[in-house]
């Protein structure tokens, strides 16, 4: 019942949420505070923003690219076991994944400093990352088996996951550097709960004619498992803790580490503007908790294997020697060895011409098409119309995303965006932002691949962000 | 007139995630997924060279129990569905030998025998499938077999040798079986 449960909630999960960091729609959406979290040099108006706690920025993502719900459990009159082996066992290969994301904002608050150029924002948000990539040769002898399999090698590698929860403390300077140019930086301190990773794993298992018995089974293992923080919650879980325990091993009493955001927004002209920005190059030191399981070496087995000098000796245990000889020779190891990872790094970039009308705007400035001062805020236009790039850094190398985007502002208490996104796991992925600004009070929610809704089960991707901030544009 | 423009996109957002749709699911499809995945792998393998036959006097040249916990595992016991068990037997000696194979339990009780009587070289390789479960022999043999016992008797003499090379006899072993995971 519980392998069952485990297996619902996986598929549910890769079906109805989705994958991923892309934050495609938050993305340069300058009306939502937000955005300065994806870019630290984008370009702000605010005077002063506070997040409400716990829910000024609320994000899910989830997704299969391999698989969906309906192609397991459509009830379509197939044999459920054909379309097992044949859209999950064979049907993936070890490229597709599994995998999600969520972040929950604690707190996020940004100010103007007494440079007018200059903008300060800080706060902590609890972040969880996991992928999995398709074990390929793992489910296959898992479902078929090594028979019939003669010389076949089962690839040890075809595990490949990892996984943490963290909270993350930061504390970001975006500034106008000149007319064209405004720039940002955003230091971070990684505080690690829990970790997981088994990404280079090596070695394989098979089956061969046998050089004295009928065959032969050969392991060669070069494989890790590092965890961090998992008995301690898991201990936790058991003695009625886990809050305490979270909550310790997220406020600096786990794992630390530092990292670094940058970015920049750059006017090509009046109404074209480019940005970038690479986010979490940085590392987690652990060395709290830690528990790193190997399995290392290589060993060929026949079977009890009884040649003629061992005849003398009829009252040993061969069964029991040759178990004794595979675990020699395949040392199976636990230590607590500290380790260092480095925090999958993600970079955007992207190329927004504007155009239509000027919007007023509601900041404290002399803003306009041509404002009088460097110091002022850019107009902003009622269109904008562009294109975006994501990558990030995965076990298996960078993952990348193209985004074509439509930005419409109605006045300034509403705001739309719509993306149109290709990547790994859909050609037809729509999202839709809508930001509203009601006096000092912001919400917003997004959410994408709104074409899956047609047929949820279907989906392999969906993600959605919303949350509440308050904000000020000074008086004018 | 904005906000009438502004309220189509929220509307059809809305719309959509709440009346978004999906093709009927079956989930009590699990129910009838079925995982039995079929594993091979060498059991055992004993070699007697004729010399040392001719070392022992009388008729039984060696009869030894060998523990084998592997059928035996619950892993394996509670799962197994049905399998072959295959040997092969190779006589290069001078002499007939018979070679008998006993399954037992914990308790020593003999569940299955399987004998091979093999003339002297040259000679054909003696090589048996043994089915259990499924038509063929009970599977409980497989799920309560703790030891293997193996006599090799020798129905010849205790002098003549082979002019083949290296002559011995030699029992291979290996085991397919089919176990339901799901």
């Amino acid at each position: 019942m519980r392998i069952r449960n485990l297996i619902y909630m996986a598929f549910l999960g890769a079906g109805f949420l989705m994958q991923g960091q892309n934050k495609q729609l938050l993305y340069d959406f300058t009306e939502i505070p937000q955005s300065l979290l994806l870019n630290p040099g984008a370009q702000t108006d605010f005077k002063w923003y506070t997040g409400f706690p716990a829910l000024s920025g609320i994000s899910f993502q989830a997704g299969s690219s391999g698989v969906s719900v309906n192609d397991i459990f459509a009830d379509d009159g197939l044999d459920i076991n054909d379309k097992f082996r044949d859209r999950l066992i064979r049907g993936m290969d070890t490229r597709d994944e599994l995998s999600g994301t969520y972040q929950l904002e604690l707190l996020n608050v940004g100010f103007r400093g007494k440079d007018p150029d200059t903008f300060y924002s800080f706060g902590i948000y609890n972040e969880g990352d996991g992928i999995g990539y398709w074990f390929q040769d793992y489910a296959i002898l898992a479902f078929e088996g090594n028979a019939n399999s003669l010389n076949r090698k089962f690839d040890l590698g075809d595990l490949k996951t990892r996984g943490e929860i963290v909270n993350v403390f930061h504390f970001g300077i975006n500034k106008r550097i000149n007319d064209k140019i405004t720039g940002g930086v955003r230091g971070k301190i990684y505080s690690g709960i829990l970790d997981f990773n088994s990404t280079r794993n090596k070695g394989y298992f098979v089956t061969t004619e046998g050089q004295n018995n009928l065959l032969a089974n050969t392991l060669v293992a070069d494989m890790e498992m590092r965890t961090s923080g998992m008995n301690a919650v898991w201990d936790a879980q058991d003695e009625g803790t886990l809050g305490s325990t979270i909550l310790k091993r997220g406020f600096f009493g786990g794992d630390l580490g530092l990292g670094l955001d940058l970015g920049l927004s750059y006017d090509l002209n009046e109404q074209t503007v480019f940005t970038a920005s690479l986010l979490d190059l940085g590392f987690i030191y652990h060395a709290n908790d830690i528990r790193t399981y190997t399995l290392k070496g290589s060993a060929t087995i026949e079977g009890v294997e009884i040649l003629p000098a061992d005849l003398v000796n009829v009252n040993d245990d061969f069964y029991q020697d040759l178990i004794d000889e595979v675990e020699a020779f395949i040392p199976f190891e636990i230590n607590d060895k500290s380790y260092l990872t480095f925090r999958p790094t993600k970079l955007y970039a992207s190329l927004r011409y504007n155009f239509g009308e000027p919007v007023d705007s509601k900041a404290d400035c002399d803003c306009g098409i041509t404002p009088a001062s460097r110091n002022r805020n850019r107009a902003k236009y009622v269109n904008g119309l562009g294109g975006q790039l994501y990558m990030i850094n995965r076990p298996r190398g960078p993952q990348a995303a193209l985004s074509a985007f439509y930005q419409r502002r109605f006045g300034n208490f509403m705001a739309i965006k719509t993306t149109y996104t290709v990547d790994k796991f859909t050609a037809t992925n729509i999202g839709l932002g809508l930001n509203l600004q009601a006096g000092p009070v912001n919400l917003y929610f997004m959410a994408d691949n709104l074409l899956a809704y047609r047929n949820v089960a279907a989906s392999r991707y969906a993600s959605f962000q919303l949350g509440i901030n308050i904000i000020s544009w000074g008086t004018k | 007139m904005k906000l009438l423009k502004a309220l189509v996109p929220i509307s059809y957002v809305i719309s959509i995630l709440f009346i978004g749709c999906s093709d009927k699911q079956d989930f009590d499809q699990y129910e009838d997924l079925s995982i039995t995945p079929t594993y091979e792998a060498a059991i055992l393998y004993i070699e007697t060279p004729e010399s040392f036959i001719n070392a022992i006097t009388g008729v039984d040249i060696v009869t030894q129990n060998f523990n084998f916990d592997a059928f035996a595992t619950d892993i394996f016991a509670n799962r197994v569905i049905d399998g072959v068990i295959t040997y092969e037997v190779e006589n290069t000696t001078s002499k007939e030998l018979e070679i008998t194979v006993e399954f037992t339990d914990d308790g020593d009780n003999v569940l299955d025998t399987e004998v091979f009587t093999i003339q002297a070289a040259p000679t054909a390789i003696d090589r048996r499938e043994i089915q259990y479960g499924d038509g063929g022999r009970p599977i409980d043999i497989i799920t309560n077999t703790s030891n293997f016992r193996v006599t090799a008797r020798n129905n010849g003499d205790n002098s003549s040798t082979s002019n083949i090379d290296d002559a011995k006899i030699t029992l291979k072993s290996s085991a397919k079986f089919r176990l339901r995971l799901k």
